[in-house]
């Protein structure tokens, strides 16, 4: 169940990653700490304002989207504008991730000294409700992300705003020509990709420990998901997000029982051992391996005989 | 301030008393500079002159450190063992933790009456972590020094905490969360030894300047530059660029884990957590972009600018904390962050920006002005007239003065 819970947190930040990585083509290590709010988003809406964090979910989709617009049009826009390479935005980013959550410590310290209550190691399980015999978390956060994921692809194949973000995806400079405002499409996706990660974020408390700087750690495992995605493709990131949250849980535990409890301290390392692996055998992750695949004359017959790929002719 | 060197040169000369005060705080900053820049100026010629971004500093410094803590300290328990001195068991992870602190008290009391042995000891650590460095850079270039320059980063920034793990779950290596102790190598020196070792790091912080400047000045240094610029020309022209990144990586580790060993003899202690990524590979990446990427003379600018600031906020930490209900560290954390951003934002090119490479009989200034200078319209308006206009041009192009003809 953790394991579920995990997986389907972990792709809505995959998802987000990708997006950011798509529009605007790097790698947004901040992204992880836009969970971090999310994190302190519900904590402050459980433990100080006393209601279920469940109502905090849309303040915290708001918020996200905001910091991460906020983070786009401060500097990573202007950066652009300045003709600065990837390194040069990536280093950026990494340090808005600093600033970011040591913002988010001294808010925890803030609450502490403000409410006295604990605020850097917190688990907010007793504020989740119950339903059929599962943890009220446990069923909103796959249904949740299932239906943004549908929200999603909807939005990315019918409605004209995704059409337009697919298309600055692929080439802003003919999508420019085309009459569509990249200014407003990228906008509009670091909103997204801020507000996803932060909901995802909020839903961690309810199941995990958190501190302030857990939103920062996942980003290793967000990374893992959306390079074994492919890294530009929305639909391998959602297969990355479950396959890697997925193993990092389930391999902990089934090490932990079947070597030994000292295994649970080596966790981190699967997404590491995700991204070196992936990195050597495959670097464009399950896409480009789909593509090998469909390039084959084995695959071939096998996509044809089930009808994803038509015949000749 | 000239006082304060006094005392310094004094500390060094004076036997038996610990510096302390203003002059402690001037070694504390000599220390940490030394480590620094050598660190920076590794980065710098990964980063500033072949374009490598290098996010992982980190691993090659806690390669160092856990060198030391690893085989030096071993290699020294099983000598003075040979020496006849006895020690307590350190066979086991259990053994080797808790009677650390024990075995390193009589393996100073060994090494005040034989200097040769901790000089001997402080090579072998600088040798051994150099190679250890070299053969860390050739492993973590394995997986991704073919990829693009943003996959080189993430999995050089995961490999810093991966190898912060093992350190901290493997007592083995270096006594795992309790730390290990490192027997003192200047334990026959009377005076201060953290003098001592500053004045060594930054004798070799000069030496591995002095390599730099060598390399980069070299046919080797244009390569790597060449390489930075455009890597498809340079592949095109028939080198290789792959292997040359993977040396250059090679190198700038091993130089980069020298730095690790040395951390190991000032603090006298191994633990992972002095080895943090946010240490060794932020604050090194902030000083090269403040001081500007490219050249070593703003590396060292950087660095002591960061290194005086952050020292200072260190030790007067007790005073500003009582500012903030936060701890002081976060406050450095902003600062480090809002500097960075601020720094790639308003000086990209950084405090020096990048000067063309001196090279002892190439004037490449006049190279770059003489195309430069060739103002079209100028050169026109002399010479009117389709056939001299264009015959004008030639002129200018070949450095001739279009009026001396005239005349």
């Amino acid at each position: 169940m953790a394991a579920l819970v995990y997986a389907s947190e972990l792709t809505l930040l995959s998802i987000g990653f990708t997006l950011t990585y798509l529009t605007s083509k790097i790698p947004n290590f901040a992204h992880g700490t836009y969970a971090g709010i999310g994190i302190y988003v519900s904590y402050t809406f459980s433990k100080i304002l006393g209601i279920s964090p469940y109502l905090g979910f849309p303040m915290a989709f708001l918020l996200g989207g905001i910091f991460s617009v906020l983070v786009y049009l401060i500097v990573i826009k202007v950066l652009t504008d300045m003709g600065g390479g990837a390194i040069v935005l990536t280093i950026a980013t990494l340090a808005i991730q600093i600033f970011l959550t040591a913002i988010l410590q001294v808010y925890a310290y803030y609450l502490r000294e403000k409410y006295s209550t604990y605020t850097m190691q917190f688990l907010l399980k007793e504020f989740d409700f119950a339903f059929g015999g599962f943890p009220g978390i446990f069923i909103v956060s796959i249904s949740m992300t299932v239906g943004l994921v549908l929200v999603l692809h909807y939005m990315l194949t019918r409605t004209k705003m995704g059409i337009a973000m697919r298309a600055t995806a692929e080439d802003p400079e003919l999508a420019s020509v085309l009459g569509i405002n990249i200014n407003k499409i990228q906008l509009f996706s670091w909103f997204l990709t801020g507000g996803l990660a932060c909901l995802a974020g909020a839903m961690i408390p309810l199941w995990f420990q958190s501190s302030p700087a857990s939103g920062a750690m996942m980003i290793t495992s967000i990374m893992a998901g959306s390079l074994l995605g492919g890294f530009d493709s929305i639909y391998g990131s959602v297969i990355g997000g479950v396959i890697v949250g997925m193993s990092e849980i389930m391999l902990t535990t089934w090490g932990q029982s079947l070597i030994g409890v000292w295994v649970g301290e080596y966790r981190p390392m699967i997404p590491m051992i995700f991204l070196v692996v992936i990195l050597m055998i495959e670097p464009d992750g399950l896409q480009g391996a789909y593509k090998k695949f469909a390039a084959s004359d084995f695959g071939e017959n096998i996509l044809k005989s089930i009808g994803l790929m038509k015949e000749d002719g | 301030m000239v006082k304060m060197l006094q005392d310094v040169a004094l500390g060094l000369l004076t036997s038996g008393v610990a510096v302390e005060g203003t002059a402690r705080l001037v070694v504390d900053i000599a220390m940490y500079f030394g480590l620094f820049v050598i660190v920076a100026m590794a980065l710098n010629f990964q980063y500033g002159n072949a374009g490598i971004p290098n996010m992982g500093c980190a691993v090659q410094v806690i390669t160092g450190g856990f060198f030391v803590s690893a085989i030096t300290v071993r290699l020294m328990f099983i000598i003075v063992e040979g020496a006849g001195l006895e020690l307590q068991t350190w066979a086991t992870d259990f053994d080797w933790t808790y009677n650390n602190p024990a075995n390193v008290r009589i393996v100073n009391d060994y090494i005040t009456t034989n200097p040769t042995f901790g000089w001997s000891m402080l090579l072998f650590s600088l040798a051994g972590a150099l190679v250890m460095g070299a053969v860390v850079g050739y492993v973590i270039s394995l997986p991704a020094i073919r990829l693009r320059a943003t996959y080189l980063m993430i999995v050089l920034i995961t490999m810093a905490d991966a190898a912060q793990i093992f350190g901290r779950n493997i007592p083995w290596i270096a006594g795992g969360t309790l730390g290990m102790f490192v027997p003192n190598i200047f334990a026959w020196y009377p005076g201060d030894r953290t003098v001592l070792t500053a004045v060594i790091t930054l004798f070799i912080g000069l030496i591995s300047f002095l390599i730099f400047k060598t390399m980069l000045n070299s046919p080797y240094g244009r390569l790597m530059r060449a390489i930075r610029e455009n890597e498809t020309t340079v592949g095109s022209v028939g080198k290789n660029v792959v292997g040359i990144r993977r040396n250059i990586l090679m190198f700038a580790s091993g130089i980069t884990a020298v730095v690790g060993s040395l951390v190991a003899f000032y603090f006298s202690f191994v633990v992972e957590a002095n080895y943090q990524r946010a240490f060794w590979t932020y604050w090194p990446w902030l000083m090269l972009i403040l001081g500007g990427p490219g050249n070593n003379a703003g590396t060292f600018l950087g660095c002591a600018l960061i290194v005086a600031m952050r020292r200072v906020i260190i030790v007067n930490k007790w005073f500003l904390q009582e500012l903030f209900f936060f701890p002081v560290a976060y406050f450095e954390s902003i600062l480090l962050g809002v500097l960075l951003v601020g720094v790639i934002m308003f000086r990209p090119n950084g405090l020096i920006p990048e000067k063309l490479l001196y090279i002892p009989g190439v004037n490449y200034t006049l190279m770059v002005q003489e195309e430069v200078d060739i103002d079209w319209k100028d050169a026109l308006k002399v010479n009117r007239g389709f056939s001299s206009g264009l015959s004008g041009v030639i002129n200018v192009l070949s450095g001739k003065d279009p009026n001396e003809e005239d005349e």
